[in-house]
């Protein structure tokens, strides 16, 4: 077929029912018109996940004559990006073409049919224009809670579909513009919170209404054809941008693992997850067989959330800069075993941390891809969200919730050729804003005492993975902690091109002596007194070590502090690109005067010997040439 | 008076007497900034003048360039990382790219390296309580370091000092006592808010600007008396307010990038002479269309400013959006084969393809060449030929398998989608009405360019004003000085509240007021707090606060606007949540002379004006037209032209549509209207 | 299939059926039919095992293997 880009004006206007300049126009009108959907619920819903993390994505999809293309969705949360350009139609479907009618919401969550997890509900409008479905506007977003037997759903222990929490098949939230009450009253009778779900609900239908009225004046101006016309345009394109970048490298078949270490009832069985990427010419296939059976607890993840993986991964090491949109996946098929613990099935296969598979999945992906992109491969990053929420109750009765503000939330990036990756990040498949130390203060009993990167924890390479970030905190009252990390048996923060794997943390924690809290340093030799709860840890230093114990975190449910207990999470280190002996020694050299890198580690892992004190001299260091030139032994450069 | 523009490329000098404009450029030189300003004030002569109005881009340059003092940050042990992390969020459009870094972070440019961001033992909690005391020893250690490192300046935030500075006061002695006698900015001080990161920046920039102005203005003062000069020199901030220079070196934070939110002010000031209280104000450049607000006839502002994505300080500042579609934007074509503008620009050098300066890709300015928009004799008041082959060869070499036409008329219909866009963009995130607004089109290529969105835009009608290429150094003629000062505390508003807010509140006017004595009865107050809704983690800024005492009633008001604010920015009410206040703030007003539009002279010309000339319009529409080419100095007010029509001006040139109804109003403005509403 | 027990084997392969015929874009005779995810859902594939050059693409269930109990009544 002719590329796009050779298309005359004829033929142009033939497929797509405008000239190219008002596809142009109706493409970037499309993603204003999601992204204002978004901006609508970002700047008015009520809930921190929605605002902070971004836990929502909007879509607009075509209607069903053109097969539910997705044209536009906007950059919020990757992980909904697969699901969405499916799930809409499987609602829509599933609900009845013929019974939608203007000021239509239909709603969904089960997340074998949508995606993702209960907690988030799909939400979708259809416009109609001359009495005709033209499209729907859709948004998923996080909700506060959904049922189930954990209060907020964040849970790994949950064993089925019946514990994780309410599932909504395809229904009508409104009809007609009038709310459909037993709708409401079905949610409401079975989830907690009500009182704050509902404002985010109203604002979700609010923003509905905003792309609604965008797209009616869209249609207004260009007419329908173009604006179905410019649909299919906008998924070719994508299409057709990702099938050239794939022809761009050479055919091949590549492999790639990753795994959890254990789900939520006991350490006997690992759940790995298995690609194998084949390319030839412009299209690729992903076969996850090898792919572990599904887990016993809501570690699962479904099919959907697979596609929304795959696509991520080929995003990022193909067309990164560009929004997705359905186009993407048009040349990758996906070849997926049922009831692996990425495509989980009910009712014995539960679903919550799907997030978890997702950045395992994405770990697998981009370890084959690593093989076929060369100096484009990214290193690992954190590879798992390191989620921590904790709980109790106030002296005067009052409940209070810390919710993912104190775990290994904030991690690096892995490096790219590009150059060193940041330390302070969420991981691949998420975004949001960290909560400022002070307001989480103010809100919570507990007192934040150290965030800062562990040096030597970056895998090293010509550019370096970021860092492991340490944070300790101090709870003031009783406290339950609850863990939710799957990933310590091996390195998340892989390597590629040569470079290093970036070193896995812990959880570990002290609890008072003497009615006194203790201050741990930040040291190596700081860990012999200390509980610890999660990692792979030296049998007597308790210190994080490839070759020690696996403690499997969820021996108890959760784990209770007294007061003045000091919790702390390492979380893991990103992957190094490159070889590590070509690293400029200069550059060896700032890493260890800005603490990235021990003298040790420059010698260790660089070859780069480094003499002078960095704590109290940080500009009198210096590199010893000779002695470099010793270390690396004839490898990689010894000048500056 | 004069208003001075100190941008990257050119120092523009304004003086207005008695209603007449005078203007002259000097190239700017960044090592020694004040000579182009002194060059610029000599030409014009500032004897007798009032007002020497200064407004500089050179703080933020020098941010986005690193081409900064040395200077180190002191936090609390275990925190020193929190101008590196920042607030952790990347933008949308890199959320597939593992290569995205902060651009300030360690692993890209950090304003300042982390060996010398220092941390000191030392802990205050959230309600103000000492947990550990400062460590004297080990500060003074860390204080040895930054000696050892020669630095020339000093940020100091520690964590929670918004509600307990002590400790931050103590450093800075200590840092004084073992550096001598070097700025230093503690953060309790140039912005007592909640969240350490934002104070830290704010710090940081506060002490950087410090280091950048203190000689500068004092050096630039000292040459204006040397010229006779003995009104008062003002230095213009983020919001395009002002303040005495002594007074903006206290605070420099609040200076480190004034100019284009002057636009907005002048676009206010002309529409309260106008009576228009409601308007979107469109600054089309070289390189980028700039966006903002007037709503209920102030310009719409924000209480942070970001720098760079994520770099934030806590500065009162207009909120601008840009968008990278002006003159020089250049035209290019994506791989499938669409017609591309900007974000990429030909800039001043080498310019447009027509400028023969060596620039060969196409830009917008070539389209309007080729089109017949422009005039290639008559371009920056004559000073520049423009050559149209250039052009053309220009737009030939895109590969493309659009004719060439084709790609002109597509480059300049993008361009304006572009930035109709932007606008519809900023309205929509705003919740405003469009069909309630006015829009103001200025900079050089703003009337070129904007006329042809209107029908796409639905405002009420397109102002030009007169002297759109010099209207936004208008706009710093056209503003107050205004000091302002804010606290932070979480507080649920409920009556028992009353006395802690009073007690902020009055404490920060006293402060205030003190700063002002003299200034007699033109003062002005205004109150105003940023809070939330129970359990929400950001806040609702610049709720207003009535005047006069704190009482219960007060904060029950307090309550009541935070929810009629909140529903006009985001179109909720939650009135069943508790609201939750989080800074206090004041500012104080003191009006000074400005610009009188009203003075300005329109043209001598009769109602019924006359063409100079008939231009020939190709691309616009599918076979050229022609069309009537005015004198705008010879259209008096009352004046009506009917387009397709140009409106020539020394330095601007303004295109009306085919049916569009040009008028005259009695400043000389230009309103223009859509066809099927006149 | 509406409920499902937990599988026996701890590591689950896709089913591939090698099918008659040549493809017609790379002429080789190794195709296979199975269920791949992709643009516009499950679809049922017969595809050319060297070139991935589909040869019939059929749209599969919407929920793939799985469909609630609710939607067989």
């Amino acid at each position: 077929m002719t590329l796009i880009r050779d298309l005359d004006n004829e033929p142009f206007a033939a497929r797509y029912g405008c000239d190219r300049f008002t596809a142009t126009v109706l493409a970037n009108r499309y993603r204003y018109i999601v992204e204002h959907v978004c901006g609508q619920l970002l700047t008015a819903a009520f809930s921190p996940i929605l605002r902070d993390f971004y836990d929502f994505a909007a879509t607009l999809t075509g209607p069903p004559a053109l097969g539910y293309p997705t044209p536009a969705m906007n950059n919020s949360i990757l992980l909904f990006t697969g699901t969405m350009t499916d799930s809409v139609r499987n609602t829509i479907e599933e609900y009845g073409v013929g019974r939608l009618e203007a000021g239509d919401v239909i709603v969904a969550n089960d997340p074998y049919r949508t995606g993702t997890h209960v907690n988030d509900l799909l939400f979708c409008r259809p416009v109609f224009e001359g009495g005709r479905l033209a499209a729907f506007i859709n948004l998923k977003a996080h909700q506060l809670d959904m049922g189930g037997i954990v209060p907020g759903g964040f849970s790994l222990t949950k064993r089925n579909v019946y514990e994780t929490g309410l599932v909504l098949s395809p229904r009508a939230l409104y009809k007609g513009g009038e709310p459909v009450r037993e709708t409401w009253s079905l949610i409401f009778d079975n989830v907690r919170f009500g009182e704050i779900l509902f404002p985010d609900m109203q604002t979700v239908v609010a923003g509905l209404g905003l792309g609604e009225r965008l797209l009616a004046e869209t249609v207004e101006r260009y007419g329908i054809a173009a604006v179905h016309g410019a649909m299919s345009y906008v998924c070719d394109a994508a299409a057709e941008r990702m099938s050239l970048a794939l022809e761009a490298i050479p055919d091949g078949e590549w492999e790639g693992e990753d795994a959890s270490d254990c789900d939520g009832v006991d350490d006997t069985e690992e759940y790995r997850v298995h690609v194998r990427v084949v390319k030839r010419g412009g299209r690729a296939e992903v076969d996850f067989s090898g792919t572990s059976r599904q887990a016993r607890s809501a570690i699962n993840a479904t099919a959907l959330d697979a596609k929304s993986t795959v696509g991520a991964a080929f995003k990022y090491l193909f067309d990164p800069r560009s929004p997705f949109n359905s186009g993407t996946w048009r040349n990758i098929d996906i070849v997926l075993p049922e009831g692996t613990v990425v495509s989980a099935l009910p009712p014995d296969g539960p679903v919550f941390l799907y997030y978890e598979q997702s950045q395992v999945m994405l770990g697998a992906m981009l370890r084959a891809l690593s093989q076929a992109v060369g100096p484009a491969a990214i290193g690992g990053d954190r590879g798992t969200t390191d989620i921590h929420n904790a709980s109790g109750v106030h002296p005067d009765g009052r409940p209070w919730v810390s919710a993912a503000q104190m775990g290994g939330e904030p991690g690096p990036f892995g490096a790219t050729s590009n150059a060193d990756a940041d330390t302070w990040m969420l991981s691949y498949q998420a975004n949001g804003i960290a909560g400022a130390v002070e307001a989480i203060e103010s809100d919570v009993p507990a007192v934040v005492l150290r965030e800062e990167p562990v040096a030597d924890t970056g895998g090293p390479g010509y550019n370096r993975g970021g860092c492991a970030v340490m944070r300790d905190s101090l709870w003031l009252q009783p406290t339950d902690h609850n863990l939710m990390s799957l990933h310590y048996k091996r390195p998340s923060g892989f390597g590629v091109n040569g470079g290093g794997d970036g070193r896995n943390g812990g959880v570990w924690i002290w609890e008072p002596l003497d009615a006194k809290a203790r201050r741990p340093s930040a040291g190596a030799d700081s860990y012999r007194d200390a509980q610890p709860l999660a990692g792979v840890l030296h049998p007597e230093t308790n210190a994080p070590d490839p070759d020690g114990v696996f403690h499997y975190p969820y021996r108890q449910s959760s784990w209770h502090t007294d007061p003045l207990s000091v919790l702390r999470y390492v979380n893991r280190g990103g992957g190094g690109w490159g070889d590590p002996f070509e690293r400029e020694p200069e550059r060896v050299m700032i890493d260890v005067r800005d603490g990235y890198v021990s003298i040790e580690g420059a010698a260790r892992d660089y070859g780069v010997a480094v003499i002078g004190d960095p704590e109290s001299d940080p500009e009198g260091l210096a590199i010893d040439v000779a002695e470099t030139a010793r270390l690396r032994g004839g490898r990689g450069r010894s000048d500056t | 008076m004069l208003g001075v523009d100190i941008g990257g490329t050119f120092t523009d000098v304004v003086a207005v007497r008695d209603g007449r404009i005078t203007v002259t450029k000097v190239a700017s030189r960044p090592a020694s900034p004040a000579e182009p300003v002194v060059e610029g004030a000599r030409r014009l002569g500032v004897e007798g003048s009032t007002l020497f109005n200064h407004a500089s881009t050179a703080g933020l340059n020098a941010v986005i360039t690193r081409r900064l003092p040395k200077v180190a940050f002191l936090g609390t042990d275990g925190f020193r990382d929190i101008l590196t992390k920042a607030r952790l969020w990347r933008p949308p459009d890199a959320q597939t790219d593992a290569s995205w870094r902060r651009s300030f972070g360690d692993s890209a440019r950090p304003l300042i390296p982390r060996y010398l961001r220092r941390g000191v033992v030392e802990r205050i909690l959230a309600d103000g309580s000492v947990m550990t005391p400062l460590d004297e020893d080990q500060a003074r250690r860390q204080l040895a370091v930054l000696e050892r490192c020669s630095v020339e300046g000093v940020a100091i935030c520690l964590l929670n000092s918004y509600v307990n500075r002590s400790h931050e006061e103590r450093l800075r002695e200590l840092a004084r006592e073992v550096l001598g006698d070097l700025p230093v900015s503690i953060s309790a001080e140039t912005s007592p808010l909640a969240k350490e990161y934002a104070r830290a920046s704010t710090a940081m920039v506060d002490v950087m600007m410090k280091l950048m102005f203190t000689t500068y203005a004092g050096e630039l003062d000292e040459a204006l008396r040397g010229l006779g000069f003995t009104g008062a020199l003002n230095f213009a901030d983020c919001a395009a307010t002002l303040m005495p220079w002594k007074d903006a070196l206290e605070q420099p934070f609040r200076i480190v990038f004034a100019g284009p939110a002057a636009g907005t002010t002048a676009s206010a000031r002309l529409g309260g002479a106008l009576g228009e209280k409601e308007l979107i104000c469109c600054d089309v450049g070289g390189t980028s269309t700039d966006v903002s607000l007037v709503v209920g006839g102030r310009p719409f502002v924000n209480d942070t400013f970001s720098l760079e994505h994520d770099l934030i300080i806590n500065a009162l500042s207009t909120e601008i959006s840009s968008v990278g579609a002006g003159g020089g934007s250049i035209v290019s074509l994506s791989p499938t084969g669409d017609v591309l503008v900007g974000p990429e620009s030909a800039g001043a050098d080498p310019g447009p393809a027509c400028y023969g300066r060596g620039g060969r890709a196409p830009t917008i300015t070539d389209a309007c060449l080729l089109m017949g928009i422009l005039d290639p004799d008559g371009f920056a008041d004559g000073e520049l030929r423009l050559d149209a082959g250039l052009s053309l060869a220009a737009f030939e070499a895109l590969e493309s398998r659009l004719d060439v036409h084709e790609r002109i008329a597509y480059a300049y219909r993008i361009a304006v989608h572009n930035i109709a866009e932007e606008v519809t963009n900023v309205a929509v995130r705003h919740g405003v009405d469009l069909r309630d607004f006015a829009l103001v089109a200025y900079g050089a290529a703003g009337p070129m360019l904007l006329p042809a969105a209107l029908e796409q835009l639905r405002v009420k009608r397109i102002v030009i004003p007169p002297h759109p290429g010099l209207f936004s150094a208008l706009g710093l003629l056209s503003t107050d000085l205004v000091y302002y000062d804010s606290r932070s505390a979480y507080m649920l508003l409920t009556p028992d509240a009353a006395p802690r807010i009073a007690e902020m509140f009055e404490e920060m006017e006293a402060l205030l007021r003190s700063r002002v004595a003299g200034a007699g009865a033109d003062v002005v107050v205004r109150r105003s707090f940023d809070g939330r809704l129970y359990g929400q983690s950001w806040e609702t800024p610049l709720v207003a606060v009535a005047d006069g005492p704190i009482s219960a009633d007060t904060v029950a008001a307090m309550v009541a606007s935070f929810h009629e604010e909140y529903e006009r920015r985001y179109g909720n009410r939650f009135e069943a949540m508790p609201v939750q206040g989080v800074t206090y703030r004041v500012e104080l007003v003191v009006a000074v002379e400005k610009v009188d539009f009203e003075s300005m002279s329109t043209g001598p010309g009769t109602r019924e004006p006359a063409a100079v000339r008939t231009r020939s319009i190709r691309y616009f529409e599918a076979a050229p037209f022609d069309a009537p080419e005015y004198d705008r100095a010879m259209l008096p007010a009352g004046a009506r032209v009917e387009g397709p029509a140009i409106i020539r001006e020394g330095l601007s040139t303004t295109f009306l549509c085919p049916g569009q109804i040009a008028s005259v109003g009695r400043l000389g403005e230009i309103s223009i209207e859509p066809a099927s509403r006149s | 299939m509406h409920s499902f027990p937990r599988p026996q084997e701890l590591h689950l392969a896709a089913r591939r059926t090698p099918a008659e015929g040549a493809c017609p874009e790379c002429g080789s005779e190794e195709l296979a039919d199975y269920r791949v995810l992709s643009e516009g859902g499950w679809w049922d594939v017969r595809k050319c095992q060297r070139c991935l050059h589909s040869l019939a693409r059929e749209a599969a269930p919407p929920f793939g293997s799985y469909t609630p109990l609710g939607l067989e009544i």
